[in-house]
């Protein structure tokens, strides 16, 4: 029988997982707010930042068992994985997306699909088809407290992924470079007329969306471990994520995650059905979040499409 | 308009009418080698795999053509991606059986490609033989298809027997992932172990690449189960022994031959610790296992081989010996010699095919010790009790 | 070789039927849907439910599975299609995903040895694919007229209409919601019949080939092809299956590590996208988002009927 305490565990669980796809769909909701466009290689940037930051680490690392290093080179390792993707980021935008700009909405779509093909596809043939684990620079021991147990790791990610939507907030809402970022997501042309590099508004969001995957890429690794096609379905979660909060949005985005991650978590014991189903209850719970509010929990209702 | 789509079509369909003759011919059969072809998924989720079952039968046929070769005679593999699909299977097998002429088929791995595959086998009369499709489905296909490892239900009848005579289990809990193998096993087992007068208490399932198991984990917290039974693959058993310990559960946990890929001990090393699994028999006196895993870390950059990838060695090993003994590359006569195996040693110990083409062997049990599997004894089901054969 | 040759023609046409289906919500009616995977796996169960379970001949699964899919894309249709643009995109990707698990939890191996589709006594083996290519080509035929027919009637330029503008149609007195929610259906029924070829070939059926990826190639044939342009999306359906398959069509497939292959494809995904965003056979014109005015827009959609082409 499910007591309290177990379904406060389930809540509990469904939040870490939920923080892993809010970290990811911020990502997502940035590209999105400014170019309309899924970005489907979004999630095998996030792969990429999750090797680089592997690698980085085991570097770094050594034979070292001293936990002050340990937790140093992490976040070494973290901050090159950040600005290898954001650099990759950039450079996929200039290559497969930039000269489709004025085409039909589909044409970058289909662009990104082969990006993605090419890029989980290369790390397989570079990396091999195994998982690889990512060593918890800290002393995981879970930590229970009144029966709840929860991981140091899974603290972190929550932590993280709160830290990085307030920063975006600040960021968005409060920096000149943001005030061109919202322009530029409402109208490029006018921006560009009103002297907004909109080039440059737009590799900056590539970069930063990037750089979002490295963080949430290296953090999911904990949890989901390291391998080619990692970007594939936790991408898709993220991006479902993000539309569930209303795409283009950053605590939307936020809320979207910790929605579906608490919903896939206590989903299938509440309603007594098979866990295997919990995909189902979540799309399902997209489904039914969209047809309430067309445009996402938080998402501006924009009367006509763009 | 018109003119050019009708124009168009009828290009398309004369054009495939002109090969239409070519379909049956022969091409490209070197008649110096024996052609063997394998199909695998050797990109995508599953990849691992197929990529170590195709490393396995390509050390197996260095060796081979490094002793002399079969009968003065080198053997060529041939390894086409299934992309773990059926469509991809199927196009594998076509360019395979059609554009290569290869003489019979290692392969595939999954079950289900395997399903379509063995329907192809049996009508175009070529030999297969897989090392991991373990769905009791496979050999009813008909005649051609044989496996190297033990179907599902044998393997099941010996794991709910150990667990319920051996180790002496009353309650066991199952968390299963949704495809052909996990299901198939976990089912098997729940059915024997009930049978026995034990009970089942929770059937929990998940998806193949799901990462998150805490939910199920706690179904089965809240259940008395003295056991888990986890027979999945090696990531996802990864996750559930890591999520277990986070969620503070100290279950033993007990495992299936998917549990023998050595990769668990990178990705869960802390955990693994008093598992206790069935995987492939031992010969105990032969050092074939031991010498088959020396040289497959040697020839891939250390890595090690699974059971699966042992599966596929001693799947080789089988085929060369019936080309042997057919003496040419017709593929009639080498199904026959198949058939005839009798005894085969291999690095699984001994094998031999029953009449629908599944493998007859007795079942290995391992005790993980840290990170080092231990080899408990090999056991077999005899009149609905449980005997340890060496 | 040759042989393969054969086998990419008929995946080619299977895949055209998708194409086609995909065109008819996609690139005539403007609804940009990922779920096309869904109606497949559920046109390939009805083949096999019906042929293998209840023993009827396969001619009898045609309809059912077109029937099937069509109901089950009406009722996705009618509380999703209210959404618009990528939010519609997303919900259906979502369906197809919730069917593909509901298969995979009713039954994760799928269905085998389904029996094969006969015509006045001849078996339609998958070792002779001339007539299996004569079958489905067929098909394919019948469906690019129809859809053709469809595309020069009053249905047709309404959906046209709908996809340049839903607004302006609505006030020329179209029913929207009736024409997305008929082309929906009916694209899904097309995609429903793709699936019984493609049990009829491999006589397999597992529900774990039914990925969203599925959905994407669809969507890619299309893209690709040439959007509203029915030759173009076969067209479409063709080179992506020839690319898919080219390396084991020339042997390469053995040679080269078979990620090489993927990434190639991937490649060439991305050069044929930058080189033609507008599909090999599409027009220039046709944009999503235009920022044209939406009376123009209408009459270039009127004035190119006029001569006869498809093309939108």
């Amino acid at each position: 029988m499910a007591t309290l305490v177990q379904y406060l565990q389930y809540l509990l669980n469904g939040i870490t997982l939920g923080s892993i796809y809010a970290l990811i769909a911020l990502g997502y909701t940035m590209v999105y707010g400014i170019l309309k466009f899924i970005n489907f290689a979004h999630g095998d940037i996030l792969m990429v930042g999750a090797y680089t930051g592997l690698l980085t680490y085991t570097a770094l690392l050594g034979d070292s068992t001293n936990p002050v290093w340990m937790l140093t080179a992490f976040f070494i390792a973290m901050l090159v994985s950040m600005a290898f993707c954001a650099a990759l980021g950039m450079f996929i935008e200039r290559v497969a997306y930039k000269p489709l700009r004025s085409a039909n909405r589909l044409a970058p779509l289909l662009s990104a699909i082969g990006v993605s093909f090419i890029l989980s596809n290369g790390a397989a043939w570079i990396f091999g088809a195994q998982s690889r684990r990512f060593p918890y620079p800290f002393d995981d021991t879970p930590i229970v407290i009144a029966g709840l147990s929860i991981t140091p790791h899974q603290i972190l990610t929550i932590v993280v992924s709160v830290v990085m939507m307030v920063v975006l907030t600040l960021f968005v809402n409060r920096t000149r470079m943001g005030k061109a970022m919202r322009a530029t997501s409402l109208d490029q042309s006018t921006s560009e007329l009103m002297g907004i590099d909109v080039n440059r508004i737009i590799s900056m969001t590539f970069a930063i969306g990037s750089a979002l995957a490295a963080v949430g890429g290296i953090l999911c690794s904990f949890d989901f471990r390291v391998y080619a096609s990692m970007g594939t379905m936790t991408g898709l979660k993220a991006f479902v994520a993000a539309v569930i909060g209303g795409i283009g949005n950053i605590q939307g985005a936020m809320i979207g995650g910790l929605l579906l991650g608490v919903l896939e978590s206590i989903g299938a014991p509440l309603l007594g059905i098979p866990s295997a189903l919990r995909d189902t209850i979540a799309f399902a719970a997209l489904i039914i979040i969209l047809l309430v509010r067309p445009e996402g929990i938080l998402g501006k209702n924009e009367r006509e499409k763009v | 308009m018109k003119k050019t789509i009708a124009l168009l079509l009828v290009l398309v369909l004369a054009a495939a009418g002109l090969f239409a003759g070519g379909a049956g011919e022969s091409t490209g059969a070197d008649s110096s080698t024996y052609v063997i072809g394998f199909i695998g998924p050797l990109t995508g989720d599953n990849a691992n795999y197929g990529i170590r079952c195709s490393n396995a039968a390509r050390l197996a046929i260095d060796e081979i053509n490094a002793a002399g070769g079969v009968d003065g005679k080198q053997l060529q593999l041939i390894a086409e991606n299934s992309l773990g699909t059926v469509d991809g299977a199927i196009a594998a097998y076509e360019k395979l059986v059609y554009s290569d002429n290869v003489c019979a088929i290692i392969g595939p791995v999954f079950t289900s490609p395997a399903l379509a595959v063995a329907q192809r086998c049996y009508e175009d009369g070529i030999a297969m033989i897989t090392p991991s499709a373990t769905h009791r489905d496979v050999t009813s296909v008909g005649d051609y298809v044989y496996r190297t490892v033990p179907s599902d239900s044998l393997q099941a009848e010996v794991a709910a027997h150990y667990f319920y005579e051996v180790l002496g289990y009353r309650n066991i809990a199952c968390l299963y992932a949704m495809n052909d193998y996990s299901q198939g096993l976990a089912e098997g087992v729940e059915e024997i172990f009930t049978e026995l007068g034990g009970t089942v208490s929770a059937m929990e399932t998940c998806m193949v690449g799901d990462r998150d198991f805490r939910t199920q984990l706690g179904a089965i917290r809240s259940t008395d189960a003295e056991a888990i039974y986890i027979p999945n693959y090696t990531v996802e058993d990864a996750q559930i022994l890591e999520q277990a310990y986070q969620l503070g559960m100290d279950l033993p946990f007990l495992s299936s031959d998917g549990f023998s890929d050595p990769e668990i001990y990178n990705l869960a090393p802390d955990f693994t610790d008093g598992v206790i699994y069935v995987g492939p028999a031992q010969a105990e006196a032969s050092t074939t296992l031991s010498d088959f895993q020396a040289a497959y870390s040697a020839a891939y950059n250390g890595d090690q081989p699974d059971s699966f990838a042992t599966n596929a060695y001693d799947a080789l090993y089988i085929l060369a010996a019936a080309i042997d003994r057919a003496g040419s590359a017709d593929r009639e006569a080498i199904n026959t010699e198949i058939k005839a195996t009798t005894d085969f040693s291999g690095a699984n110990g001994i094998i031999n095919f029953a009449a629908n083409g599944d493998m007859i062997a007795s079942q290995g049990v391992y005790e993980v010790e840290g990170t080092t599997p231990v080899y408990v004894g090999s056991f077999q089901v005899v009149d609905g009790s449980i005997v340890q054969v060496d | 070789m040759l042989n393969f040759f054969q086998l990419i023609i008929i995946y080619a046409g299977i895949y055209a039927l998708m194409a086609i289906g995909q065109n008819c919500i996609t690139g005539n009616t403007g609804m940009l849907s990922l779920c096309h995977a869904g109606f497949f796996c559920i046109g390939s169960y009805a083949t096999a439910i019906i042929c293998k379970t209840f023993g009827l001949p396969f001619w009898f699964s045609l309809p059912v599975a077109a029937l099937a899919s069509g109901i089950v894309g009406f009722l996705i249709g009618v509380p999703t299609l209210r959404l618009k643009g990528d939010y519609l995109c997303i919900a259906t990707l979502g369906l197809g995903e919730i069917i593909r698990n509901i298969a995979t939890n009713v039954n994760p191996v799928g269905m085998m040895s389904v029996p094969r589709a006969q015509l006045f006594g001849y078996q339609f083996s998958s070792r002779n694919k001339f007539t299996f290519i004569l079958l489905i080509w067929f098909f394919v035929l019948i469906a690019y007229i129809l859809f053709r027919q469809l595309a020069h009637s009053r249905l047709g330029r309404a959906m046209v209409a709908v996809r340049e503008d839903e607004v302006a149609a609505a006030s020329n007195g179209i029913n929207v919601t009736k024409y997305k929610i008929g082309a929906f259906t009916l694209g899904a029924a097309v995609g429903g019949t793709a699936g019984c070829f493609a049990t009829a070939y491999t006589l397999t059926v597992q529900p774990s080939s039914f990925t969203f990826m599925v959905s994407v190639m669809v969507l890619c044939m299309v893209v690709l092809g040439g959007m509203g342009n029915l030759l173009g999306v076969i067209l479409g359906a063709f080179i992506i299956e020839f690319i898919s398959y080219f390396p084991q069509l020339v042997g390469l497939s053995s040679v080269i590590p078979a990620q090489a292959s993927q990434i190639i494809y991937g490649l060439v995904l991305v050069v044929m996208m930058i080189c033609r965003p507008q599909g090999i056979l599409g027009r220039d014109k046709y944009r999503y988002g235009d920022p044209r005015s939406t009376f123009s827009k209408l009459r270039d959609a009127v004035k190119s009927r006029k001569g006869g082409e498809v093309k939108a």
